[in-house]
């Protein structure tokens, strides 16, 4: 009986009401958070796992040795890899794909190459609309984002790098 | 040696008084981390890292060169020796490259297991380390010497198993090397076994180099079929491929060892000239086809050529190195059909002149000999496995002694080596023979003879000897009197209770006995089939150019009027001339089957990868062709009921009437001894193309004296017979030995 009346109150005196307009009040004057992507961008972790890149040393020479460890090491089995003696009698990859659509950006094959040679970007916004085949990132596609990026990936490890 | 009893980590084992701790402790199966050690090589004991606490011993002991004592306590897992393992461990990494993300022995490595279990997980090492430089050791082996941790097991193995010190250490301490000792690199015929000894990624294969990573591959078990042993082996495939081959231990076969013509030979399995289409000849003009109208075709073609009741103007012939199962399906298809003409002994000029002879030694029981003889042989090359039995039996005290038509480089010490000329190879033996018949009970054909002494002496081996062997070679196979020299062999072996071992006849040739795939009453063998000019033919395997006595002969029977039925693995332009249908079959690794060896073991095997393309197994083959031959019997489900049915069938031995004579004839031309290299035995080996490019598969030569060559009109620098000559004293008179890679012009 009592908590029936109070409830008329309460629904009376519009309080829940008064409690929303209450935040909504507060946020109108507040500072706003909304990111206008993609011309705005959240900062990002130096160890956002995004897209794949495999990375070169200054001289231009591909890291990749094809030890297949990030292939052995995947959980997803999206990684390929041939391997072949190079002309020059080293180790040197003939096919590198990752299958992006298998892939679970675990980040297992960046911390298993002894070469940091494959890497995973801060790019996430990337999209496959020509075919399933646009999935598959091949070594020219995975050394092309290397190369455009290289800046941004060594930034990042080096500011991930006190912490390793 | 009596049992006695230790402790090891508290717990009370059984061990024999003498042996070394690590074998008590591998029986036990406690880990004790090694790398020199190596269960068929002798102890070296420098590498340190078997360590252990041995109770009494002021420091920690080497399991590997510590014998056992009754009463001993050896602790493996206290705490001094796990400072020990992990210091020794360190200083062995010292100088290693820890180049493991290129190195090809990743994934299998001892070392890398060892100092992952046993050492350190941090280095404090910052000094440069040691680089040695490579020398190209040959066309098998890759060598990363900076890799090497100087545990010497190459070096034992060349000295111990290859018999060939080719591997040495040179120089001292920090620039201590371990190289070949000659510029020409490393030659044995068993040196990939050296890759596998090798604990670490200092030696490699080179065929294999960078290939693929070893957790990459899935290993079958198989029987390697080129030679009369069948070594154990795994094939390691990857994506349905064989892509490297490695031993298997077998003690009774191989022990831990392959030749490298076993272990490389997988290479010609992905060679372009494989056949892997079906193909018919139509007017002339190859057209390739379903199997369904390929073998409709063939079933045709036997029709038309064949009527209802000339069955016996069919025959077949197969190549020594198919499989059990697919010799006993092709004598069964021919036999249902009602012809007798079947027969797998291509390279015998006169098979009325054939060998038969018992083995009735067990290659385990090789090792134990005391007096060996072999007659006409060059074991090391041509049955590496058995050779190296017979060194160790020499080894242990055996003598040898060889009667050859020249000097061939032995691993073991000879006693004597008789070089004489084939001719005489009856006569020898028939001195053998008088001399230890003591003439009481001679036979007739001995009654001219007069023993040399060189036959007396062996004869004389042959008697005292408690195991002796009388081994018969393939040279022999096209003496003119062959049958005389078996036959004078298995009598000497009766009277001097000696074995015997009959090596004339390579590959699975006991199968092909086993599955009686030789001529039946009536039916024609294979020189006969040729001359015969059959109305068709069935080949198994078979490329004429190489694999015929005569191929000039039989290229002739092949040719026109004649329905040729050819089951090939490979092609060539010879094989494509002369037959009407090709038929791609798997070839090694690619089906099941079995292959039987010297001492009668059928070892069966499954297959590590599909057949290519469209070949298939030859002998689901053969049971399709027999169903649409429309012939009773061929309901098999998998390839063990042919086996069963194979081994099972009851097979009479015809006893061998054939006289023994004992005269040369009066006048006599040049005997050509004709022995394929061994690494062209058999069509896989002829497109491995690793095995060309060493020393032994090079050889390609015609050898003889001076005599002879001035009576043939050649001279050092021409060829006889297309293969170029080589003028030596060695070899005996009136003959001339070849050992060639290509088939040889114009045999007779
Ligand atoms: S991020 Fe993980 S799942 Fe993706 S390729 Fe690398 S290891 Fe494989
Ligand atoms: S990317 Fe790194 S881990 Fe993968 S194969 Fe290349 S070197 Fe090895
Ligand atoms: S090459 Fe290999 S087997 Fe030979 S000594 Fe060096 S580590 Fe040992
Ligand atoms: S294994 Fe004992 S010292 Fe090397």
């Amino acid at each position: 009986m009592i908590d029936k009346f109070g409830k008329l109150i309460e629904d009376f005196s519009l309080s829940e009401l008064r409690g929303g307009m209450q935040i909504t009040a507060k946020e109108f004057v507040n500072k706003k958070i909304t990111v206008q992507f993609p011309e705005e961008r959240t900062p990002i972790s130096p160890r956002f796992r995004g897209l794949h890149a495999l990375r070169r040393y200054p001289n231009g020479e591909e890291r990749c040795i094809a030890c297949k460890l990030c292939e052995a090491v995947c959980p997803a089995n999206a990684i390929t890899i041939e391997s072949h003696r190079r002309e020059d009698g080293s180790r040197r990859t003939v096919q590198y794909d990752i299958d992006l659509f298998k892939c679970i950006f675990c980040g297992f094959c960046e911390e298993a190459c002894p070469v940091d040679a494959i890497v995973e970007t801060k790019i996430f916004d990337y999209a496959f609309l020509d075919s399933r085949k646009g999935s598959v990132m091949t070594k020219e596609r995975l050394l092309e984002v290397g190369d455009n990026n290289e800046k941004a990936i060594n930034e990042a490890k080096a500011q991930d790098a006190k912490y390793r | 040696m009596a049992d006695i009893e230790i402790e090891i980590d508290g717990n009370v084992v059984t061990a024999q008084a003498g042996e070394m701790l690590i074998s008590v402790t591998d029986r036990e199966g406690i880990s004790v981390p090694r790398f020199c050690y190596h269960k068929k090589l002798s102890v070296a004991a420098s590498c340190r890292m078997c360590l252990v606490d041995v109770e009494g011993a002021p420091k920690p002991q080497t399991a590997c060169s510590t014998p056992v004592n009754e009463g001993m306590k050896v602790h493996t897992q206290n705490a001094k020796v796990k400072a020990s393992q992990k210091a020794v461990m360190e200083f062995l990494l010292v100088n290693h490259p820890l180049d493991c993300p290129i190195c090809d022995q990743g994934g299998e490595c001892e070392l890398q297991d060892v100092a992952m279990t046993y050492g350190s997980d941090m280095s404090y090492f910052s000094e440069g380390k040691r680089v040695v430089v490579d020398n190209d050791i040959g066309p098998l082996i890759h060598t990363d010497m900076t890799r090497c941790i100087h545990c010497t097991r190459c070096v034992r193995f060349g000295n111990e198993i290859g018999g060939i010190a080719e591997m040495g250490g040179t120089g001292r301490g920090e620039d201590l090397k371990i190289e070949p000792f000659l510029q020409e690199g490393i030659t044995s015929e068993l040196s990939g076994n050296m890759i596998d000894v090798c604990p670490v990624g200092a030696l490699t294969s080179k065929p294999f180099r960078y290939a693929l990573r070893t957790w990459q591959m899935n290993a079958t078990p198989s029987i390697a079929r080129h030679d009369l042993v069948g070594s154990n082996v795994f094939a390691q495939t990857y994506k349905g491929k064989v892509r490297r081959v490695v031993a298997k231990d077998n003690d009774n076969v191989n022990e831990t060892w392959i030749s490298d013509r076993d272990r490389f030979s997988y290479e010609g399995l992905s060679h372009e000239n494989r056949l892997l289409k079906p193909q018919i000849k139509l007017n002339g003009k190859w057209k390739e086809v379903q199997w369904n109208e390929a073998l409709e075709f063939t079933v045709r073609g036997l029709a038309n050529q064949v009527s209802d009741n000339q069955a016996n103007e069919i025959g077949a012939l197969a190549s020594n190195t198919a499989t059990l199962e697919e010799f006993y399906l092709l004598q069964k298809i021919l036999r249902e059909m009602g012809s007798e003409n079947i027969d797998h002994r291509l390279d015998i000029k006169d098979l009325e002149n054939s060998i038969t002879l018992d083995s009735n030694i067990k290659l385990t029981e090789l090792e134990s000999i005391d007096y060996g003889l072999i007659i006409g042989s060059n074991p090391r090359l041509e049955q590496p496995m058995i050779n190296h039995r017979l060194r160790k039996a020499v080894l242990a005290g055996a003598d040898i002694d060889v009667v050859n038509v020249m000097p061939f480089d032995f691993n073991y010490r000879i006693n004597s080596e008789n070089i004489i000329s084939p001719y005489q190879t009856a006569t020898i033996l028939a001195e053998i023979s008088k001399s230890v018949l003591k003439s009481v009970h001679a036979k007739n054909y001995l009654s001219n003879v007069s023993a040399r002494d060189s036959a007396q002496s062996i004869a004389n081996r042959l008697l005292t000897a408690d195991n002796s062997v009388i081994i018969l070679g393939e040279h022999i196979i096209n003496n003119p009197q062959a049958i005389s020299i078996a036959k004078l062999i298995s009598e000497i072996a009766q009277q001097t209770n000696s074995a015997t071992l009959n090596i004339s006849a390579t590959s699975n040739s006991i199968a092909a006995e086993m599955a009686n795939f030789v001529p039946g009453q009536g039916g024609l063998d294979a020189n006969a089939m040729l001359a015969a000019k059959l109305k068709a033919y069935i080949l198994l395997d078979i490329y004429p150019e190489y694999d015929f006595h005569n191929s000039v002969k039989a290229l002739e029977a092949f040719g026109n009027n004649t329905f040729v039925v050819s089951m090939n693995s490979f092609k060539d332009k010879v094989i494509s001339q002369c037959s009407d249908v090709m038929l791609p079959i798997a070839s090694f690794y690619e089906t099941s089957g079995s292959h039987v060896n010297i001492d009668g073991k059928v070892q069966s095997f499954a297959a590590a990868v599909s057949a290519p393309s469209e070949s298939k197994p030859a002998w689901k083959v053969l049971k399709v062709l027999a169903d649409l031959l429309k012939l009773q019997g061929f309901h098999y489900e998998d390839s063990t009921q042919i086996t069963s049915e194979a081994v099972n069938q009851n097979r009479q031995k015809a006893t061998d009437e054939r006289p023994v004579s004992v005269i040369a004839e009066a006048k006599r031309g040049i005997d050509v001894i004709y022995q394929k290299s061994p690494y062209a035995t058999d069509v896989l080996l002829r497109h491995a193309s690793a095995l060309h490019a060493t020393k032994i598969g090079q050889v390609h030569l015609a050898s003889m004296n001076k005599s002879t060559a001035e009576k043939l009109q050649v001279e050092r620098g021409k060829k006889y017979l297309g293969v170029p000559v080589m003028v030596t004293e060695s070899v005996a008179n009136d003959c001339v030995f070849i050992n060639a890679r290509h088939p040889i012009g114009g045999k007779s």
